[in-house]
């Protein structure tokens, strides 16, 4: 709680209204470590619950500060769900007696969960206009995307038209229904999955929507000593009261949002590395489609975030042997049969980082 | 490029391929082995870019299998060569067209086909694996050419023709033309292989074996290459050594008839002279004591003083001395030059030699020894000799009873007398006359023959005198000699050469071979000295005529002569070429003072980049300070890969050195977020703590030899 409550309260209050110069002035007191913490926090409230996804958590947490939304390609049970849920009940509105005020009025769920099928529809996602007879007026009735942070399961199984609903609450905060729109939380956050295999009867998501994801990660079955904790754990849990969870208040991670986009450094040496880079995936023989600019500007707040969490106050290239492979990954098409996505990136990434090496010696 | 990089790579094995399947197999097997090596490794190389290959196969697996092809390949090639059911089953098949040339033809094909491709299939496998693997196949390359460059050291003649002949023929040594090939090849290879792996220190390696390879040409030109084993016979025919002398001289000799045209040695007349009994006698030495069984050489000092016991011989600047010419006995001074083509114990010249000077060797390669020899030969007749009498006058009693001695056998001095007894009677107490009716007797009666039943005998010269009389020159002359002895002749058997008057043909070099080696018997008659009376069997069993090599006679007399045209015609052909040694010495010295340079300039890059943080400006402390630790690092083998980020090569070192690590944060932190901002790091006492990390972490040879490193300032990044 050293966050000034004050500072706190004006974030919360403005929340909605995006307008940055207000933010400015009081957001900037706020210290680099004070956003480590935060960062650290999130982390570990997750860890508590998910055991051996620590780098699966640790980029959520990245995405979610640096304001993007995670892909997840993987299996059936395999925690994707309690990653999420654990990750949304973690954020917690800012004051208690506060709530009534603000969060009462945007009527945020910590956590919303939706199960994408074929036959669902968009309004079943975004909500729907139900008349009141009562006040004989229609009252809108809010759809699970009113939330901090949404599962989409499976979002490949549904129609396109749902697909673009959500994309639509994804790039812009907002959902429009009979032309009114609702603002979403700053916060809004959405883990999508897919499952890799079993891909008949899908709706497979383009590249220009695959773009809206800042990540995706394609997760690994998690390693032997982890799968027996995760089952001494899950009795464990199970019959003892859990331990007290980890809460990271919601202004406080709009602190370190705003304390980490002023003050971690990228220099000009590592933003001519992430355009050499691209430069050099477009006009590789192996690359049908290159990653659109976009995908550079995105990627900048998840380098900051990943510099912070590491305690640097600049961005390195550690950051982006790190992020560019969840980044680019779905944001690139081969020609058919030219291989590993990894291997080619690899091959593209070392002359820009040789030259990123050399950059600081100069 | 990779395709033009696979094809040079393709290129070079089937040629080493070649250079192995020559000297094994014949020309059909030479294309097979070609075919084989260039199919094996266009298969492997096209699976691996597929990306079909699996190189987690295991080593034994893929030598078993190359041992199954290459075995194979074998038993094909035996059974068409020997597989008679085959080839009238074949033959049947295919008509007459299948004659067993063919199927030996075919045969080998396969063979070389399979074998080739197993092993060089199974060395493209091994390369694509590991470095090792990559070595072997340079290994198999190089010494391939190393075998075919052995073979052709010092201007000798052997397989492949077309390289050699073409070398030849303009006047090089084969063995260059064959190095540049071979380090050219090398070079390629190692080059796309090199290329296969990542890295940019690959210039420097290249450049390391590009002058090793020339330092390879200056080194030939100035030691030149280790002589072949000297042979008999130039390397033609790859005889041995003379081992006569060493061994029971009856034993039959092992050569192959085709041997005794072999050039032994050349012989440069300064005086005309024509031989009375018309052949040139050499003696080399003789077998003179009785040693229990037969005799042999003398070990008294006294005996055989006309000999030289060696080439070391202090007395052969004049050795004449039984020699008191009388006006009877007539004699020439006859002066010659002689060139021994292969070793020989001692050296050897007409009969009566008087003196031995060593001459300067006209050329090394040819002869093993040259020497000039001056003999006062005789021109007298036998008619001289009627009436004279034996041995020395100043030879003791002991010493003559030397050269009596003979085996302990009845029947030389019975059959001794029994000739003699024929003699008129003013005769039959002359020594010539006794003599001469003797060699007459064996003249008669013997038979010449290379093959013959008493070397195994105790006493060979007694089984052949009182056997089947059937032998050869040596069997003549001891026969000869003990009876002789028996009448109480000093008499000895002298060995050397006896060449054919005729065979000069008019020149004044003479030829002398193989077959020309003889033992002839020797009597010393008074104030004459050792007279060669040989004996010359009417029948003989054996053709001992070779053909005349005027030619080679012509050209080693030319050449021992070292006449001034023949060092015209030498200089003319050196004018002609190119002298790639001044070149190769001009390059290699302008590239050793470069080489000086370049070290001298990198060990003052190497001062100044570990001295800076020092003396630096302290702004600049911050790059400084991790380029001097980063050279430190290198020259230790501690090297950023090219593209890997310095936290991660940090992050590598940090069990060397935490300090590096915490530096290299700083250095970031410093360069990548507070340009301007005045930096409260030590850098100096980082520095100071990642050497002394470095100390406790490295042993000291590591460090002296980073110390000493003069390219690491260049691997320093």
């Amino acid at each position: 709680m050293t966050p000034d409550t004050e500072s706190s309260l004006e974030v919360a209050t403005t929340g909605l209204s995006v307008d940055p110069t207000a933010l400015e002035a009081p957001i900037s007191l706020t210290p680099l470590s004070e956003a480590q913490r935060v960062l650290h926090q999130l982390i570990d409230a997750v860890k508590q619950k998910v055991l051996g996804r620590d780098d699966v958590i640790e980029l959520c947490v990245i995405a979610l500060v640096a304001d993007g939304h995670v892909l997840l390609e993987d299996f059936p049970g395999s925690g994707k769900t309690t990653l999420a849920k654990t990750l949304g009940e973690a954020i917690v509105a800012s004051e208690m007696n506060g709530q009534d005020g603000e969060s009462s009025a945007t009527g945020l769920s910590a956590f919303r969960r939706i199960q994408f099928t074929p036959d669902l529809l968009p309004s079943d996602v975004t909500g729907v206009p139900v008349f009141d007879p009562n006040e004989n007026s229609f009252h809108f009735r809010r759809g699970p995307l009113f939330a901090h942070v949404v599962l989409a399961d499976e979002i490949n199984r549904t129609s396109p038209k749902v697909q673009s609903a959500m994309l639509e609450a994804m790039g812009e905060k907002q959902i429009t229904v009979d032309n009114t729109t609702y603002p979403l939380g700053d916060l809004f956050f959405v883990i999508a999955t897919q499952n890799p295999l079993d891909l008949a009867g899908t709706y497979p998501l383009p590249t220009p929507q695959l773009d809206r994801f800042l990540f995706k990660i394609t997760m690994q079955h998690i390693d032997r000593d982890a799968e027996l904790a995760v089952l001494d754990s899950h009795l464990a849990i199970a019959a003892s009261s859990e331990p007290a969870p980890i809460t990271v208040k919601q202004n406080d991670i709009l602190a370190a949002r705003e304390t980490i986009k002023k003050q971690v450094a990228i220099d000009a040496a590592v933003k001519t590395a992430l355009v050499d880079i691209s430069r050099a995936l477009r006009e590789d023989a192996r690359v049908l489609q290159g990653n659109s600019t976009r995908s550079i500007v995105l990627l900048l707040p998840a380098l900051q975030t990943a510099a912070a969490l590491d305690g640097r106050n600049y961005v390195s290239a550690s950051d982006i042997e790190r992020l560019l492979p969840r980044v680019l990954g779905h944001r690139i098409e081969l020609t058919p049969g030219a291989g590993n996505f990894e291997k080619i990136l690899h091959d593209v990434m070392a002359k820009p980082m040789e030259e990123l090496a050399r950059a600081t010696l100069r | 490029m990779d395709n033009n990089f696979q094809v040079l790579r393709l290129v070079v094995i089937a040629f080493a391929a070649w250079l192995f399947s020559l000297p094994l197999s014949i020309a059909s097997g030479s294309v097979g082995a070609v075919l084989g090596a260039s199919f094996a490794i266009i298969v492997i190389q096209r699976a691996h870019s597929r990306g079909d290959l699996d190189l987690a196969i295991r080593l034994p697996a893929i030598l078993g299998a190359a041992s199954v092809i290459a075995l194979t390949g074998l038993s094909i090639a035996i059974y068409l060569r020997n597989g008679s059911s085959l080839n009238q089953g074949v033959s049947a098949l295919a008509g007459e067209s299948l004659q067993p040339l063919t199927l030996y033809k075919s045969g080998e094909f396969i063979a070389a086909l399979l074998l080739a491709a197993a092993v060089c299939g199974t060395l493209r496998l091994l390369a694509l694996r590991s470095a090792a693997g990559r070595m072997a196949e340079i290994i198999f390359t190089a010494s391939s050419i190393v075998l075919t460059l052995t073979a052709h050291r010092n201007g000798m003649i052997d397989r492949p023709f077309i390289l050699g002949d073409f070398a030849l023929i303009r006047g090089y040594d084969p063995a260059y033309l064959l190095m540049s090939i071979g380090v050219a090849a090398l070079l390629a290879l190692v080059a796309i292989n090199l290329r296969d792996t990542s890295g940019s220190r690959n210039f420097y390696h290249l450049s390391v074996i590009s002058i090793a390879s020339l330092m390879l040409f200056v080194f030939v030109e100035r030691i030149g290459l280790p002589s072949p084993e000297l042979t008999n016979d130039l390397g033609l025919t790859g005889n041995t050594g003379q081992s006569e002398h060493d061994d029971n001289p009856f034993q039959d000799s092992t050569n192959d008839p085709k041997d005794k045209a072999a050039p032994v040695a050349v012989v440069v007349f300064h005086d005309d002279y024509e031989p009375v009994d018309g052949s040139y006698y050499f003696r080399e030495s003789a077998y003179s004591q009785f040693n229990g069984t037969r005799i042999d050489y003398a070990s008294r000092a006294d005996m055989d003083t006309d000999l030289l016991a060696g080439f070391r011989d202090p007395s052969a600047a004049n050795i004449g001395h039984a020699l008191s010419p009388i006006p009877a006995a007539p004699r020439k001074t006859v002066r010659t030059t002689i060139g021994t083509l292969i070793p020989h114990r001692a050296p050897f010249a007409l009969d009566t030699p008087t003196g031995f000077t060593r001459v300067a060797n006209p050329n090394t390669t040819r002869f093993d020894t040259t020497y000039e020899a001056t003999s006062a030969v005789p021109l007298f007749d036998y008619n001289t000799l009627i009436g004279r009498e034996t041995g020395a006058e100043d030879w003791s009693e002991d010493l003559r009873a030397e050269y009596l001695r003979l085996p302990d056998d009845p029947r030389y001095s019975d059959l001794a007398h029994s000739l003699t007894a024929s003699l008129k009677p003013e005769f039959s107490n002359d020594a010539f006359a006794q003599v001469w009716v003797i060699k007459q007797y064996l003249d008669e009666n013997g038979i010449y023959s290379l093959k013959n039943a008493h070397a195994t005998e105790q006493d060979p010269a007694a089984s052949f005198l009182f056997g089947d009389l059937t032998g050869y020159c040596v069997h003549f002359a001891f026969s000869a000699v003990y009876l002789y002895r028996s009448l109480g002749i000093p008499a000895r058997v002298g060995v050397g050469y006896s060449v054919p008057a005729s065979n000069r043909a008019g020149g004044s070099s003479l030829l002398i071979q193989a077959i020309h080696g003889h033992a002839w018997p020797e009597v010393y008659f008074r104030d004459v000295g050792w007279v060669i009376i040989d004996p010359a069997p009417q029948q003989t069993l054996v053709d001992m005529a070779t053909d005349p090599q005027d030619n080679l006679q012509q050209l080693l007399g030319d050449m021992l002569r070292d006449d001034a045209s023949f060092d015209q015609f030498i200089a003319a052909q050196a004018e002609q070429r190119f002298d790639f040694g001044l070149l190769a010495k001009r390059l290699f010295a302008s590239l050793f003072i470069a080489a000086f340079i370049v070290l001298c300039l990198s060990y003052l890059t190497k001062a100044y980049t570990r001295l800076a943080p020092r003396f630096g400006r302290s702004e600049w402390l911050y790059r400084s300070t991790l380029k001097a630790n980063l050279e430190r690092l290198a020259s230790m083998g501690f090297n950023r890969q090219y593209g890997e980020s310095r936290e991660a090569f940090a992050e590598r070192c940090q069990e060397l050195s935490p300090s590096f690590y915490a530096l290299t944060r700083a250095h970031l932190q410093r360069s990548l977020a507070d340009k301007r901002q005045p930096c409260s790091t030590d850098w100096l006492a980082l520095d100071h703590s990642i050497q002394q990390e470095l100390r406790t972490n490295l042993p000291l040879w590591r460090r002296i030899a980073g110390l000493l490193n003069p390219l690491s300032s260049l691997a320093a990044r």
